[in-house]
Parts: C-alpha cells; sequence; structure tokens
C-alpha cells in the first residue's frame, strides 16, 4: 500500500499521468513495462483516481487499456524478431507505451464523494493511482455511479459494470461481498427496468462473480 | 512562425542542385579510389615509410597505418560462431543551467547485459546521479562547467559502468564465454581541447578501466555508425605521390578530401568486414604512458547491412583495442556478434535499449526540476526561475 499526501492509500504506484481529458472521460498515458513484476497497470474495470491541482480527486473506470505500438516494435516485428532475448527484452524489461481511458464516475474533495461529473476534467499531465479497497468501499457504498456506465452507449458498458461491480465486491471482506452484489443487483434492477434483456445479461455475469 | 519557409525556397533549390552535382562528382572520384585500392592493395615497406613521413609533417593529420598485408582486404569470419554476452552502456545528462531553480547537472547511465543464445530476459539498469558540489560545478577560476566537462563526466561513468559490469558477468558466466562490450561512437573519448592536464586525465582513466576490462576477458569496442572518418583514404592519398609533395598543405589538398571510407567500402558485401587499422590520431595510444602499445585502437570497417547492393549497404567502422585485433578468434567473434545483433534494425539492438534507457526526456526533466522545488522549499529556500527562462515558458 502506498499513501498518498491527503492520507488516502493506493493500491500501487502511479498507474500514469493524463495525456487529455474531458470532465466525462480522461486517457492516461503509462510508460511500463508489460510483464513485469509488481507492474501498476490496472485492470478493466478498475477504479482509480486522478489527483487534482485543486486538492480534489476525479474518480473513474478503467474502460479500455490499449498497448500502442512504436518505431522500435515495428522495426522489430518487420524484421521477423525470433530470438528469445529481444522479445523477452521487450515484454519483461521494455517500458512499453501503454494507453489507458477513464470513464468518469464521480469526484470528491476531502472526506465528500459524489457521484456526479466534476466540475473540471483532471489537468493534463496530472498523476493517476488505482483506488485501494479502502477507498473502492467508499467510492462504492452507493451505487449512483453505475448510471454513468450504463449510459456509455458507445463502451463495453455492461462488461464495464460487471468488472467494476466485481472489483467492488473484492474490495470488501469476504462476508460482505454477496450483499453488496445482491443490492447492486437490486440498483441495476430499477436502472434497466424498461430494458430487461440487458438486464438479464449483466445479473447473469454478476451471479457467475 | 519564426521560421518563415516560404523565404528560403530558392535557397533549398540551390542547395538540392549542389548536392546532386556535388554527388556527381564524388561518385567520380570514388571510382577513382577503389582503382587505387585495386591496383596497390598491397602494403609496402615504402608506402609505411610514406604513412610515416606524412604523420611527421603533419601532426593534426587523421590518418591510419594498416595492419594487414593488403588494404583491400574482404574477410567474413572464419571461425565458428559461438554466443556472446553484450553489454552496452550509454549515458545522457542534463547541463547546468544558470537559469534554472538551481545549480546542478545530472547523468543517468543506462546499460544492457544481453546473452546471446540464452533465451533470458537481458538484464537492464539506469543509474541517474545529480552533482552539485562546487567543486563539481565550477573550475578552478569560478567559471561554472561546461558541457565539455559534463560530457567528459557522462563518458567516464559509461565505460566505468561497462567495465563494473563486465567484471561481474565475468564472474558469473561461463570462463570461456566471450564478453564484449559495446559504446556509441569511438571507444576513445572525447577529450579536452582546451585543458591539457584535464585530457591527460581523462586519457589515464580511459586507459585503467581498458585495463579493467581485458582483465576480465571482456572485448571493447566502440560502435561508429554512418562514420564520417576517411582513413584509408588518406592512405590512398599517398600511393604515387611524389616525396617533395608530403607537405601539411599538399596534404590537406589531397584528391579524396571530403569523401568518406564508408562510400570507399560501400562495395562489401552484407557481412565483410575490411583489414584492420590502427588510428593515428592524437591520443589513439590511450596507455602512452604505461608505455603499453597493445591498448592502441585499432579499427575495421564492416558491412552489417542484411540485402547486397551499394545502396543498401551499411557501413560501420568498428574500433578495439589492438590486444583483442590480435587475436583473430575474438575479432571473428567480435564480428559475428555485432552483426547478429544489428539484424532486427540495422544498429546494435543493445545499444539502442542502452540509449533508451539513458535517455532523460522533457517529462522526466521537468519532474526533475519540481522535485528540486520541493525540496528547496522544504530546507526554506524560495526557489524560483530566472525572468529568461521564466519567459521562454511563455513561447
Amino acid at each position: 500500500m502506498i499513501t498518498s499526501p491527503d492520507g488516502i492509500e493506493s493500491a500501487g504506484g502511479v498507474v500514469g499521468r493524463v495525456l487529455r481529458a474531458s470532465t466525462t472521460r480522461f486517457t492516461v498515458g503509462c510508460q511500463q513495462p508489460m510483464a513485469a513484476a509488481g507492474s501498476t497497470l490496472p485492470a478493466f474495470g478498475a477504479l482509480v483516481r486522478a489527483e487534482n491541482a485543486d486538492g480534489s480527486v476525479t474518480y473513474g473506470l478503467v474502460s479500455n487499456i490499449t498497448v500502442e505500438d512504436d518505431p522500435f516494435v515495428r522495426q522489430l516485428v518487420a524484421a521477423g524478431v525470433e530470438n528469445e532475448e529481444y522479445i523477452a527484452d521487450q515484454r519483461q524489461r521494455r517500458q512499453v507505451p501503454v494507453v489507458v481511458d477513464v470513464l468518469v464516475v464521480g469526484w470528491g474533495n476531502g472526506p465528500e464523494i459524489h457521484h456526479r461529473l466534476p466540475p473540471h476534467p483532471p489537468g493534463t499531465l496530472d498523476r493517476i493511482y488505482p483506488c485501494g479497497p479502502a477507498e473502492a468501499v467508499r467510492f462504492t457504498g452507493r451505487h449512483d455511479w453505475l448510471r454513468f456506465v450504463l449510459a456509455a452507449a458507445d463502451l463495453p458498458a455492461d462488461a464495464l459494470a460487471v468488472a467494476a461491480l466485481r472489483g467492488a465486491a473484492q474490495a470488501r471482506p469476504p462476508d460482505q461481498r454477496q450483499g453488496y452484489l445482491i443490492s447492486a443487483g437490486r440498483e441495476l434492477a430499477r436502472l434497466l427496468a424498461h430494458d430487461l434483456t440487458r438486464l438479464d445479461g449483466i445479473l447473469q455475469q454478476i451471479r457467475n462473480l | 512562425m519564426a521560421l518563415e519557409l516560404n523565404k528560403l525556397t530558392d535557397q533549398v533549390e540551390a542547395m538540392g542542385r549542389a548536392l546532386a552535382q556535388r554527388q556527381q562528382e564524388a561518385e567520380a572520384r570514388i571510382a577513382e579510389a577503389r582503382r587505387r585500392l585495386r591496383d596497390h592493395g598491397r602494403v609496402t615497406a615504402e608506402l609505411l615509410d610514406r604513412i610515416a613521413v606524412a604523420r611527421a609533417r603533419d601532426a593534426w593529420r587523421r590518418g591510419a597505418t594498416p595492419l594487414a598485408g593488403r588494404l583491400d582486404l574482404r574477410l567474413m569470419p572464419v571461425h565458428p560462431p559461438r554466443p556472446a554476452t553484450l553489454i552496452a552502456a550509454d549515458g545522457s545528462q542534463v547541463y547546468p543551467d544558470r537559469h534554472g531553480l538551481a545549480p546542478y547537472f545530472l547523468v543517468n547511465t543506462g546499460a544492457i547485459i544481453l546473452r546471446q543464445g540464452s533465451g533470458e530476459a537481458p538484464s537492464v539498469s539506469s543509474t541517474p546521479e545529480i552533482f552539485f558540489d562546487t567543486s563539481d560545478l565550477y573550475d578552478e577560476a569560478g567559471q561554472m562547467r561546461d558541457v565539455e566537462y559534463v560530457n567528459a563526466q557522462r563518458d567516464r561513468r559509461e565505460i566505468e559502468t561497462l567495465a563494473d559490469l563486465a567484471e561481474q558477468e565475468r564472474l558469473r558466466s561461463d570462463p570461456q564465454r566471450p564478453i564484449i562490450t559495446v559504446t556509441d561512437g569511438p571507444l576513445r573519448p572525447w577529450t579536452s581541447q582546451t585543458d591539457e592536464r584535464e585530457a591527460r586525465r581523462q586519457i589515464q582513466h580511459f586507459g585503467h578501466q581498458l585495463r579493467r576490462l581485458r582483465a576480465a576477458r571482456a572485448v571493447p569496442v566502440g560502435y561508429v555508425d554512418r562514420p564520417d572518418s576517411g582513413y584509408v583514404l588518406r592512405i590512398l592519398e599517398l600511393i604515387g605521390l611524389p616525396d617533395e609533395q608530403i607537405t601539411r598543405a599538399g596534404l590537406r589538398e589531397g584528391p579524396f578530401r571530403y569523401l568518406t571510407d564508408r562510400a570507399l567500402f560501400a562495395d562489401l558485401l552484407p557481412g565483410q568486414r575490411t583489414a584492420l587499422f590502427a588510428l593515428e590520431e592524437e591520443g589513439a595510444n590511450p596507455a602512452e604512458d604505461a608505455g603499453d602499445g597493445e591498448d592502441r585502437i585499432v579499427f575495421c570497417y564492416l558491412n552489417v547491412a542484411r540485402e547486397a547492393g551499394e545502396d543498401r549497404a551499411n557501413i560501420v567502422r568498428l574500433e578495439l583495442p589492438a590486444w583483442a585485433g590480435q587475436d583473430e578468434e575474438a575479432l571473428d567473434c567480435v564480428h559475428q556478434a555485432i552483426y547478429e545483433d544489428c539484424r532486427l534494425i540495422g544498429y546494435p539492438y543493445v545499444l539502442a535499449r542502452a540509449h533508451e534507457l539513458a535517455v532523460v526526456g522533457a517529462a522526466e526533466r521537468a519532474d526533475l526540476e519540481r522535485m528540486v522545488g520541493q525540496f528547496m522549499l522544504r530546507h526554506g529556500l524560495l526557489p524560483h526561475l530566472s525572468t529568461k527562462a521564466d519567459s521562454k515558458r511563455m513561447i
């Protein structure tokens, strides 16, 4: 665990820095080995936070991860790289550019957490941290953030909701996980009352968590 | 926009015309140089004598002495290939900035150990070092250190890193496994042109590191990409030159000036190397003080291209100490290992990676400045940029 200056613990080091941002989405550039031990690359659906210059925090869910190529990798592929040492170097040692897209689902200021869009987007080059279990539990205590996920028409929203709920459940003690998922399922039933097919698809996946 | 490109159109057009004309003229002169190489390839006592005379009459001449019996050898390795361990180091620096938050400079040394044929991921490292002591920042006259001094510190750390890693690697590896260290550029570091004492110190330091490498049975190689040297052309210019014309002025007006050995040897087949030559430059014998000529730097040219054809040739210069060049098997091993490591990108993979590990990008530099500012504040100092630096940030 790493504790940030405001006392909030993170699950690891810096994920990366903001490349571009709006109040609804932001994109993070990461430079780290893909297969290194201790990698801080967050998983799809993970809750992350951007620390803003004014002390506020923007919360978001990892909605997409892209491993970018670069001229080096492209040259290796074009030249038909076969030697294991070079491949192992690229995978385990080399910092390949990874781009992480984040869907904004809320913001916070000190002890307050709001499940609504922040007044300002994170700034360019702001650091992004993964949220630790306590912070994830605090953020997902209510289910209003699910609205943003379900409304993201251009994203694999249902898969994102399931992945995020899985993360939120795992952040809780084992004896509270089922209760949390049942409560979240009820909220989903309310939000998707007009689309039972979609609701059923999500609930099926939650049941298997 | 500060640069008005439309005002350069005519000049760029003239430049293109001049380049084409120069190229045509260079091709004719290269053809003549190749004729000489073919017709007078044998290294005679008379030629060696002329090289010595030329060197005596123009001490600043950047020449070379042939070490083989012929100038025009084209060689492929004759010894069976052996997997080698390649160690590369490269340094990057942040120069002192008198307009910055604080006076300091930084050297970051990236290094990689790649064990060919092992299937293992290479070992990589980067070692940043910040210099802030008064003695590091100012010379004896109280002037802030210049770029040359910082570069010398960077070069020292590169060769020291290579010697450290080679010693460690020798202890952990098969005693028979070849170890080759690779640096980007000439093997001998650039030495101070203004401070003779400092230049001597640099050469002595370099000689000491070379001896450490030799003791670890590692072969140090300087890899010069796209070399602009004309060492062999300087030899060809002496062929048939009457003794009275071997003058400082005459030598500087030689028929092959502005041409490169790279163009001369562009007809090497892929994977072929030339004969070995010994550098005759000032300071090319780093162990002069110890009277050990075996540390003299020798070189050959190698075509690292995979495909045949002059237009695809990729001629590089490999520099190594004479003691390694004298060992035919070690030389073949260097030849094979470097050629193999260039297979993917036409440049040693290990050097590309060492550079990548060393380079300090603009974002990292900004982070470092921020960190310096934070620690200054912590110690009660108010960090601020000069007004000039501040105004530049707005542009």
